[in-house]
């Protein structure tokens, strides 16, 4: 998932991590307030760009997709595995190309028609659809499933072309209660694919019937006619959305079809109200009983006897890095590369810059995921070696001409004169920010224009490694590897660990994988961000997870929440 | 255009019929109105030729983010097959011209499925709403505080108005509408255990639209306070007011009639352009007090190179502010009988 949303309030932490549920009573028989007044109002900052959940790309635009729709499958709350939304099991063929999935019995859509595995062809080819280009096929269609490969071969204007890539593609449905997936090589990872917001059902009828008719697979105006009325948004998930007030908030309704017993919370708000300031008045004037805070006021809520005690922190599964252009001598030198990553202290960063919210990190997978591992502390903070590498490196004057690629927004800026104010102290080395339009940055990171860039990063999409290990991949250049890092062990290691389904011997692989990250100094790693977040005390029973939406702690289960009487 | 009258009536050249009809005051308006109406086309031509290349003149594409993992060459590919991005630019423009006088502004690149007509009618009319509030707010109060400093000039009550309409007019409406939020809002929430306060967010026809109206309106009334002053003052040294006094009228006769009608019309003339600029919107208002109008909406399209959201909203700004300003040039007819029609 992008971290490109850095407005939305990355935010907090001392040593300690701690999830909270907020406060002691936890029991939803004692102090239950009446149905009508079981509301959640929350922040969610930015209206999606679109309802249908395949289109979706950003956090703000899952939050809801999450809601109104579900995937096969979703992380289980401590994220060691998966369990069953749409389907209740899985079988895998023993070459790992067959994935059989035994759907949900008596599913039904939240119109009262049943599920069957129709929908859900349909629904994953609507997302695979090359003429509508979703944002974020990435995961699919590297070369998983079977036919997915040419998806970006095919000429978007031409039907037959369409027709004919989506047809080759290994989706089918034996039966109704039966959907098949073929992969095109074995991957370990695919169970976690299925737990994507994209992957989900999709009703044929409703979507030809509010494009007036049955319509070609390259009209893309037609094929997204139902998604922007609530009417005609039929879903599958726990909630159905009620109201779509544009620009303004989005009302979420249980869905009273839905297999799982109906929850407590009778309706769930979703603001999209951007500045965070405006957000924290509203919370503070009862407006709102959950938020992210601004940044500038961490300390404020810190320090308040009562807000401090309304405070959640959670980490979350990101991690930011600084980029360093590997083809633009001198940081083609690997000591220099170190030299820069060694020179700066997190601590200080997370700190002073973060006001807490986080946890210095010097190496690649964040802390509460499968390859959490410190032991590798080739790029820690260390001004002293940082310096002698520099100097047996020589090339320290080249290095001051350097310049660091800085997004034109406050956030940035801030983090980026610190950067290169530690540069400057602990390395002698006076790198100068280079501040334009973030537009502009994106153009000229992709063209590979920069000498530094940061800090990026990324939250994960799921809590598997090979969704972290694939972004450095070779030819992966538009995603995050700017420096369009090219080293075929690397490349090995990774797409043997991916498709390995022995647990063990993956673990080991991508360790080594990471290894080399490291001690290569491809990017110089950062923090872990955690997200500090105000949710009223009458707010009870979230179970918060480190996939839920940064700004919407307990999501992904709602099930759980209610409110008491206040 | 409207000029003071000295040039010998239009039409005088015209065939005795429509010489007829132009040789009235009201066929005269008609035809001023048709012609005004009709100048509006070069000029809106002009307006998204200029907007169409400064925004392909702007760096980044519409499917570049803001940050993280961007979408891949084939998926950028296709997106721009899908909105007609492949074509050349001039293409491009012509396309789009012609799909405009059509009636048909486009899809947004940024919300799928939906068509800039929709976008635009979906925020405007809260925009409009706040706009028009602030714009009937701003003539009693701007025009009664200058009137009132004018005819108490060099008194305390001149001071105290004009020391509000430089303070208003100096302080940033985002520095008011913040400090405005949490005295009314946050401290009052406070205070009073929640009873009393104003809401700090949101658009409801309730007290929600206090503060936002209020923040807006500030500037343009100072701004029109001082201009009325100002004018009053010139207009009441006139010999034509002497005369008045020294008739014996009252002073709410004297003032309404022969002083008021006269200092206004400079005000008028700003009044057009205020009623735009109000009408189309303040991002800081609307960001501040997280109302879903047409000013953020118009940000956000710069901001991810919305390009027909971008061009849609500007042939509508540039609509309103023509018909501002036609609406003010005919409204000199009725306040000035000097001013005549060309």
């Amino acid at each position: 998932m992008h971290i490109g949303v850095w407005s939305r309030a990355l935010t907090l932490a001392t040593a300690g991590v701690f999830i909270a549920a907020c406060g002691g009573n936890n029991n939803p028989t004692q102090n239950l307030a009446s149905p009508d007044k079981q509301i959640l109002r929350a922040n969610n900052g930015t209206e999606p760009n679109s309802f249908d959940p395949t289109q979706q790309t950003y956090t703000y635009e899952r939050a809801v997709g999450v809601q109104t729709f579900d995937s096969l499958f979703r992380a289980k709350a401590d994220g060691s595995d998966i369990e069953p939304l749409g389907a209740t099991s899985m079988d895998v063929s023993s070459d790992g190309l067959t994935y059989t999935f035994h759907l949900r019995q008596n599913e039904k859509w939240s119109d009262g028609k049943p599920v069957v595995a129709a929908d859900w062809v349909y629904g994953w080819k609507h997302f695979l659809n090359p003429a509508l280009a979703a944002g974020y096929v990435d995961p699919f269609f590297d070369l998983t499933i079977k036919g997915g490969a040419n998806y970006g071969n095919v000429d978007g204007t031409k039907q037959a072309d369409v027709d004919a890539f989506l047809n080759g593609l290994g989706l089918s449905a034996p039966d109704d209660h039966t959907f098949v997936v073929q992969l095109d090589h074995p991957a370990a990872y695919f169970k976690w694919v299925t737990t994507l917001w994209v992957a989900v059902p999709l009703r044929q009828d409703i979507i030809e019937k509010a494009a007036g008719g049955s319509f070609p697979s390259t009209d893309t105006t037609k094929a997204e006619a139902w998604a922007n009325n609530a009417a005609t948004i039929v879903g599958n998930g726990p909630y159905m959305i009620k109201e779509i007030a544009p620009k303004d908030h989005v009302t979420l309704v249980p869905n009273p079809n839905y297999w799982a017993p109906a929850p407590h919370l009778q309706q769930i708000v979703y603001y999209e109200i951007a500045d965070g300031n405006t957000a924290y008045s509203q919370y503070n004037t009862g407006a709102l009983d959950m938020i992210g805070v601004p940044l500038a006021d961490v300390t404020v809520v810190r320090n308040d006897p009562k807000l401090s005690k309304e405070a959640i922190l959670i980490p979350t599964l990101s991690q930011y890095w600084i980029s360093m252009n590997t083809t633009r001598a001198p940081l083609d030198d690997k000591n220099v590369r170190m030299a820069l990553a060694k020179s700066i202290d997190r601590d200080k960063l997370v700190n002073d810059i973060e006001h807490g919210n986080g946890k210095s990190l010097d190496t690649f997978i964040p802390k509460g995921m499968t390859g959490y591992n410190t032991s590798d502390n080739a790029q820690s903070f260390d001004p002293a070696a940082a310096k002698q590498l520099l100097a047996q490196s020589g090339k320290a004057d080249q290095l001051s001409k350097m310049k660091l690629l800085t997004r034109n927004s406050t956030a940035s800026k801030t983090l980026n004169q610190f950067l290169a104010d530690q540069w400057n102290t602990n390395l002698g080395v006076n790198i100068t920010l280079d501040v334009i339009d973030s537009k502009t940055v994106t153009r000229d990171i992709r063209k590979g224009q920069f000498d530094i860039y940061g800090l990026d990063g990324w939250i994960g999409d799921y809590p598997d490694q090979q969704d972290w290990f694939d972004i450095f991949v070779t030819g992966s250049c538009h995603n995050l590897n700017w420096g369009c890092l090219s080293d075929p062990n690397y490349d090995k290691l990774v797409s043997q660990a991916d498709g390995d389904s022995n647990k063990t011997e993956r673990a080991q692989l991508y360790t080594q994988a990471q290894k080399l990250l490291i001690d290569n100094a491809v990017v110089a790693f950062m923090y872990q961000p955690y997200e500090y977040d105000l949710v009223k005390s009458y707010v009870k029973g979230l179970t918060v997870t480190t996939t839920d939406d940064q700004n919407l702690p307990g999501d992904e289960r709602y099930n759980t929440a209610f409110i008491t009487q206040h | 255009m409207a000029v003071i009258a000295g040039r010998p009536a239009r039409g005088a050249l015209l065939p005795p019929r429509l010489r007829a009809i132009t040789g009235t005051r009201s066929g005269a308006l008609a035809i001023f109105i048709i012609r005004r109406i009709l100048w509006m086309i070069p000029i809106l031509f002009f307006v998204i030729l200029i907007t169409f290349s400064l925004m392909h003149l702007a760096p980044g594409s519409p499917w570049d983010k803001n940050g993280g993992r961007q979408l891949s060459d084939t998926v950028v590919h296709n997106l721009n097959v899908r909105y007609g991005l492949d074509k050349p630019v001039p293409q491009q423009f012509l396309l789009y011209v012609w799909n405009v006088t059509h009636f048909d502004f486009g899809l947004s690149y940024q919300y799928q499925g939906k068509t800039v007509s929709d976008l635009l009618l979906e925020s405007w009319p809260y925009t409009a709403t706040i706009g028009v509030l602030a714009f009937l707010l701003i003539i009693p109060v701007g025009v009664g505080l200058g009137v009132l400093a004018a005819l108490r000039q060099n008194t305390r009550v001149d001071y105290i108005t004009m020391g509000f309409a430089t303070i208003a007019a100096s302080f940033p409406n985002f520095v008011i509408g913040a400090l405005m939020v949490v005295v009314l809002s946050v401290l009052a929430y406070k205070a009073t255990g929640g009873n009393f306060y104003l809401p700090a967010a949101g658009f409801a026809v309730d007290d929600s639209l206090i503060m936002p109206v209020v923040t807006l309106a500030l500037l343009p009334i100072a701004y029109t306070a001082r201009l009325t002053r100002a004018s009053t003052l010139e207009t009441i040294r006139q010999d034509y007011v002497r005369t008045a006094w020294a008739k014996g009228l009252p002073e709410r006769l004297v003032v309404i009639r022969h002083v008021l009608k006269n200092s206004l019309i400079p005000v008028v003339t700003t009044l057009g352009p205020t009623f735009a600029f109000l009408v189309t919107g303040s991002v800081i208002v609307e960001t501040v007090f997280a109302i879903p109008g047409i000013g953020r909406a118009f940000v956000t399209a710069i901001e991810s190179r919305d390009y027909p959201m971008i061009l849609g909203t500007t042939v509508l700004f540039s609509l309103v502010v023509a018909v501002a300003n036609l609406i003010v040039d005919v409204l000199y007819v009725f306040i000035d009988p000097r001013v005549r029609l060309t």
